[in-house]
């Protein structure tokens, strides 16, 4: 069903490749990017375009037990955001926890075609590879939560670090998922089993074991490193939200010694602190977080911006739910895992009104235009908890145009700006360049993709299609063109095409003895057979398993 | 004189027939009328296939016939006045923002759901959810009036934040439950756990209640703004005796599992 | 000759909730039989004993034999060209045909209802107003020490839910098992389960809100009048205040409920209550709340649901986009106002337990069933479909009550197509005669974004 297609006339952003608005052709046939293509092959002509890789969702909460427990949730939130049905695709629901269908349209509708779901329990596993079964168009793979799974721990205890490492890779290939996840790293056995406690020191000693949080981290990202994952560990760091939180995000940095690592949603942990009237309240110290990335090329991170308006605070940090739950003061919802991870539900609206509101859409704003390398700081929300991604074209303009940014600036708690730099970076303004970086060759690269976020020949043909346009926020809502895998699906802005994209796994090496080890622990402990915890085949329609490397030197 | 749609031919499946507004059919002719989109069930349907329409358009429309089957009559409505005559089905002024709706006869479930202006008189029943909010929202109605003559069902007015609902006979279960504001009077019998939930706001029966041990008697009086209330009530034609007028209440102060703020009023029967 | 007798390991049981999936299956595929479930329940032996391959014909069609072929193409007119037609059930299926079904409803425009609306229904509701702290089985089984049953009787209904999850197993932090435990039971009456209970609390009949209000008040040092509550429920107030001392100073709380709570009067307020009190005593110790679901694969249908529409039961799409209303939209209203003009009950007996005006409007609309067995809505339905039981004869996935997705590990095949095969069949013909999914109509009512 791929097409053979020429794409002229437009103006091509490829970063990988060094290619920053040049006119030139892009080739497609049999849903890659080739050279050349025969003179009778269907043409596109993007005069007045601009031609970019498909865009990559780094970190995003579209698929899985937790995510459909949001949805089920809240009812009044999409109620008034309907999509409708068509002859050939699925009606469903937005709001800021859309349904399946609409996940999938939505973000191809906004020129994206890569997505990775960031926090899956291994006994939700199943769960989550359903439901990205009903995500259509999107390529798609998800992180598995691993960073409080109790065997680990009880070999990290033990000692026995080898065994860490395979078992890892065990779970890794059984859930079919992209890379290990770490949520909060120590705390769910304070919250499960000490009374709803969190911890907040990476180097206090965690209940029960003999180790901390810091010995956690280490010992991942050592095993990430030494099984050639495609993406190294990815971390949500302890004290997400917490005034003076930076210091730890400094101190989990520091702990990967040179080695990759991934730090997620990073503006929710780049806080500082000054007296309040009752308490610490939080400042920026994105400054300080930013220096530390760009000198340390080990380390990756997405921003986790801010967005204002209803969103859901959803995560594997299960006393952080608790925690905002006094702020929403409404609904909230937990939901424990046995053995491996925990997870917490608020709805929540960001207000410009509020100071921390405020802040934190100045501090996302902030990362990104302090960076230096927007190949190791790029794009999310960590969508829906920051911002949908609905959000994504607003947030765009606001990197792209500085006169819209010191409107909107000037609408928030002036506060909140006042304990920021914000008002220091007036002056930057990406380019469209840079944005592709961002959004698409840098989350590819981070991520392992070698044949996604660019264009050059052998690319998959993932392309997004732009009317260039003067507003920012404009043009990149509404793509006029989208291809996937070399198909046409968006046309003139509207669905062409059904299609079904693919799950992006990997499988690294591992040593079966291992199952010896872990098999009598789950008799004791779990309360399903281990014969049907890892996830069989079938459960992957279209897939990729993405290899490992050869491990980097430690 | 009004715009007269007459039921002809009853719908084999529920009619969704929120085209039939007052402010919406502003302007039209009959014939026009006629051509407007109704939903029956997975089809579009014209409204001439199920109603004669006649009469003339000034701001006054006429349903007439069992319209068991019709939902979502003056649903959204913004302005106009409509008189409905025979049995009506669910979501009748569903989130209206204006204007009159009388039904001669019973209502469905859900009247005046998510409303938050204008007027809903029942002359007859109406059903479940009437003046409440809809599945999953903390607010319900947000302005207007709901008032029915005869009884109605459970979770009268939930969720309420603003206005008036008023029913002339006994009420089901969960009166004014998760209420933020507001008033809710009843003429006739609470049933039970009334006002479970609620932050703010009054709930009046004419009748004694077993009430939520959450709920704690505070004093008998006769409060002012209720003899306003009911003095407006009897002009829309409700039975509101003059020993209710002029009448002593008992006031309960709760739900004490929320703000404590609200309060219910039964009639002191000495 | 190679042995008829066939052991499987590992396999689930769909009988109810608890979907165990530790039973052992000893299966002569000869004769097509189960002739031992090990670990299974009561329940679950008989669930997997009665199950055989019988002579049927593969489908009906106005009581008479037909082919599965002939089957899809009657049942497919009926649907493509029914305006507000009913999908209902789906409980007792896997997830994989409860995903073809909701697809036919988007395609035809219908209703789709499963049987969460008749059972716990009123949980999703309260859900929705109030969220919900809970856990997995596995979780429980290692932490909790005080466990709590309310408005249902495991022992007869779930019996593994005492003995494989909640009450006698060790855990990894329970070692002793049953000794670590206190079992508090909640009812109106004696059953076999209360014996079980080291306090067994026998509320009135249609007092359990108050109770439960009741201890909210005291959980959250609210004022409660204590005459009142113990007139209404019962109970003295000491007991109430022993309990709450309890579930405050316990490590790890559950409250499991069933339909005592959410099919008795105040029903989703019932749920509602019991939902709020787990969530209020996090304030002072980890406490969870767990429905205690009834049929195989309920949880499935609720989640299949939700993903691809965004709400759990009793869905709307005949106007092109999903509406979700309780009452209105629900099964057993669609029937019993007569609404319905065209019903599809997919492992389902609605004949058997709906109301009477439910049923009588049954025989007048064409009905479509697909069941592994005759049942008395096949009875009354123009379109039967004998189909394969999942679990038994079918692979696929179910949800456990607690949200855990498992695999089905079949016994023996069976000579009839699985749910999920016809339902494809049909959503092809469909498709076919539609040209596609039916498009929307009418306009979104005002104040809905598309």
């Amino acid at each position: 069903m791929a097409s053979v297609l020429r794409i002229l006339n437009g103006r091509v952003f490829d970063p990988a490749n060094g290619i920053d608005g040049e006119v030139r052709d892009v080739c497609i046939q049999d849903g890659r990017i080739v050279a050349d293509v025969p003179p009778d092959a269907k043409r596109i002509d993007a005069h007045g375009m601009v031609i970019m890789p498909g865009g990559i969702d780094v970190h995003c909460h579209i698929a899985g037990t937790k995510v459909n427990l949001a949805r089920k949730v809240q009812p009044e939130d999409h109620r008034h955001d309907v999509h409708m049905r068509t002859r050939l695709t699925r009606s469903g629901t937005g709001g800021s926890v859309p349904s399946t269908f609409t996940t999938g349209y939505r973000y191809a509708a906004l020129g994206y075609t890569t997505a990775m779901e960031a926090a899956v329990t291994p006994l939700g596993a199943r769960s989550t590879l359903e439901e990205l079964h009903d995500t259509p168009v999107l390529d798609k793979g998800f992180f598995v939560l691993m960073g409080n799974n109790l065997l680990l721990y009880r070999l990290l205890q033990e000692g026995r670090d080898e065994e860490f490492r395979h078992a890892l890779a065990w779970w890794i290939g059984a859930t079919k998922s992209y890379a290990p996840k770490l949520v909060n790293p120590g705390a769910d056995e304070a919250w499960k089993g000490h009374r709803n406690a969190n911890i907040t020191d990476i180097d206090g000693r965690i209940e029960g074991f003999d180790f901390t949080p810091r010995r956690v981290i280490a010992a991942f990202i050592e095993a990430a490193n030494a099984l050639g994952l495609p993406h190294p560990v990815h971390i949500h760091c302890n004290n997400l939200g917490h005034s003076g939180n930076f210091a730890t995000t400094l101190e989990t940095m520091k702990t990967a010694e040179g080695r990759r690592a991934h730090i997620t949603h990073i503006q929710f942990h780049s806080y500082g602190s000054v007296a309040g009237k009752s308490r610490e309240n939080p400042t920026s110290r994105a400054r300080d977080i930013v220096d530390y990335v760009n000198t340390h090329p080990n380390i990756t991170a997405d921003v986790g911006a801010v967005m204002f308006g209803r969103s859901t605070s959803m995560t594997a940090d299960a006393p952080l739910a608790y925690m905002l739950r006094r702020f929403g003061g409404g609904k909230w919802v937990n939901a424990d895992t046995e053995m491996e991870s925990g997870c917490g539900i608020v709805p929540f609206t960001y207000q410009d009104t509020v100071y921390t509101n405020a802040l934190q859409w100045a501090i996302g704003l902030e990362l990104f235009l302090l960076s230096d390398d927007p190949w190791r700081m790029v794009f999310s929300t960590d969508h829906p908890n920051g911002g949908t991604f609905m959000t994504y074209p607003r947030l765009i303009r606001l990197l792209m145009d500085r006169e819209y940014r010191k409107e909107e600036m000037a609408k928030v708690n002036q506060l909140a700006l006042d304990h920021c730099g914000l008002r220091d970076c007036l002056e930057r303004e990406y380019s469209l360049y840079e944005i592709a970086i961002i959004t698409r060759a840098g989350p590819a690269r981070l991520l392992g993709l070698a044949d996604k976020g660019h264009l050059g020949v052998g690319a998959d043909a993932d392309i997004t299609i732009y009317e260039e346009h003067a507003d920012k926020e404009a043009m990149f809502s509404a793509p006029r063109y989208v291809i996937k895998d070399g198909e046409l699906v968006i046309e003139d802005h509207e669905f062409r095409a059904e299609h079904e994209g693919r799950v992006l796994h990997t499988a690294p090496a591992y040593d079966p003895a291992i199952e010896q080890v872990i098999e009598p622990f789950f008799e004791d402990y779990y309360s399903v057979r281990f014969a049907n915890y890892p996830v069989g085949d079938h459960y992957l329609s279209q897939h990729t398993v993405v290899p490992t490397a050869a491990a980097a030197p430690a | 004189m009004s715009l007269d749609f007459t039921l002809h031919t009853t719908p084999s499946v529920p009619l969704e027939a929120e085209a039939l507004s007052a402010a919406g059919l502003a302007g039209l002719s009959a014939a026009e009328a006629a051509r407007l989109t109704v939903v029956h069930g997975n089809r579009a349907a014209e409204v001439g296939e199920f109603f004669r329409v006649g009469g003339t358009p000034d701001g006054e429309v006429h349903v007439s016939g069992d319209l068991t089957r019709i939902k979502r009559l003056g649903a959204g409505m913004t302005g106009g006045r409509m008189v409905v005559h025979g049995p009506v089905g669910m979501h009748v002024g569903t989130g209206m923002t204006g204007g009159e709706i009388v039904v001669e006869g019973d209502a469905g479930d859900w009247v005046g759901s998510a409303m938050s202006g204008g007027r809903i008189i029942v002359r007859g029943n109406a059903g479940h959810l009437a003046g409440s909010a809809s599945r999953g929202d903390a607010v319900g109605m947000r302005g207007g009036e709901v008032v029915v003559f005869g009884n109605a069902g459970n979770e009268v007015g939930s969720g309420m934040r603003r206005g008036l609902v008023a029913i002339g006979g006994d009420t089901g279960d969960f009166t004014g439950v998760n209420m933020l504001a507001g008033t809710i009077v009843v003429l006739g019998r609470l049933g039970q756990r009334t006002g479970a939930g609620m932050k703010r706001g009054t709930i009046v029966s004419m009748h004694p209640a077993d009430l939520l041990p959450t709920f704690g008697y505070a004093c008998s009086y006769r409060p002012v703004f209720l003899r306003l209330y009911l003095v407006h009530l009897r002009s829309l034609g409700l039975p509101v005796s003059d020993a209710q007028l002029a009448g002593r209440y008992r006031r309960w102060s709760g739900d004490a599992m929320e703000l404590n703020r609200g309060e219910v009023l039964l009639l002191d029967h000495p | 000759m190679s042995d008829p007798i066939r052991i499987v390991n590992d396999a689930t049981c769909t009988f109810c909730g608890c979907v165990c999936d530790d039973i052992v299956l000893t299966v002569d595929t000869e004769q097509h039989r189960i002739t031992k479930s090990q670990n299974a329940c009561v329940l679950g032996k008989a669930w997997f004993k009665e199950h055989g391959i019988e002579e049927r014909p593969h489908a009906l069609i106005g009581g008479r034999e037909a082919s599965t072929e002939e089957g899809v193409e009657e049942a497919a007119q009926i649907l493509a060209n029914a305006r507000f037609p009913v999908i209902y059930g789906l409980s007792d299926t896997t997830c994989e045909a409860q995903r073809v079904a909701v697809s036919i409803a988007d395609m035809i425009g219908g209703n789709v209802d499963t049987t969460t609306s008749v059972c716990h229904g009123p949980t999703g509701i309260a859900f929705q107003g109030v969220g919900e702290s809970t856990a997995t089985l596995g979780e429980i089984r290692n932490r909790a020490d005080l466990v709590m049953f309310w408005g249902g009787n495991p022992a007869e209904a779930h019996p593994r839910l005492f003995s494989r999850y909640a009450v006698t197993p060790k855990g990894m932090f329970i070692p002793n098992g049953r000794k670590d435990r206190t079992v508090v039971l909640v009812d109106v009456r004696r059953t076999q389960s209360t014996p079980v209970a080291d306090i067994f609390v026998q509320v009135k009949p249609g007092a359990d809100f108050e109770l439960l209000w009741a201890l909210r008040a005291l959980v959250r040092g609210r004022r409660v009048d204590g005459a009142a509550v113990e007139r209404r429920t019962g109970i003295a107030m000491a007991v109430l205040e022993d309990l709450v001392v309890r579930m405050k100073s316990c490590r790890f709380g559950v409250l499991f409920f069933g339909m005592g709570l959410t099919m008795t009067r105040g029903r989703h307020f019932n749920a509602g209550a019991l939902l709020s009190l787990a969530t209020d005593l996090n304030e002072f110790t980890h406490f969870v709340a767990a429905p205690v679901r009834g049929h195989g694969n309920v949880t499935g249908a609720d989640n299949v649901m939700s993903w691809q529409t965004g709400f759990p039961f009793g869905v709307n799409l005949s106007r092109g986009y999903p509406r979700f209303n309780p009452g209105e939209f629900t099964a057993v209203d669609l029937l019993s106002r007569g609404e319905a003009d065209a019903a599809m009950f997919i492992a389902t007996d609605p004949a058997s337990n709906f109301p009477k005006p439910a049923i009588e409007h049954m025989h007048r609309i064409p009905v479509i069933s697909l069941d592994p067995k005759p049942t008395p809505t096949g009875q009354l339905s123009h379109v039967v479909f004998t189909t394969a039981t999942y679990g038994i004869n079918v692979a696929g996935t179910a949800y456990r009550m607690d949200n855990v997705p498992l695999p089905l590990r079949p016994a023996f095949d069976s000579p009839y197509p699985s749910d999920e095969e016809v339902l494809t069949a049909i959503r092809r013909r469909v498709g076919e005669l539609l040209g596609g999914n039916r498009p929307p109509v009418g306009a979104p009512p005002a104040g809905i974004v598309t």
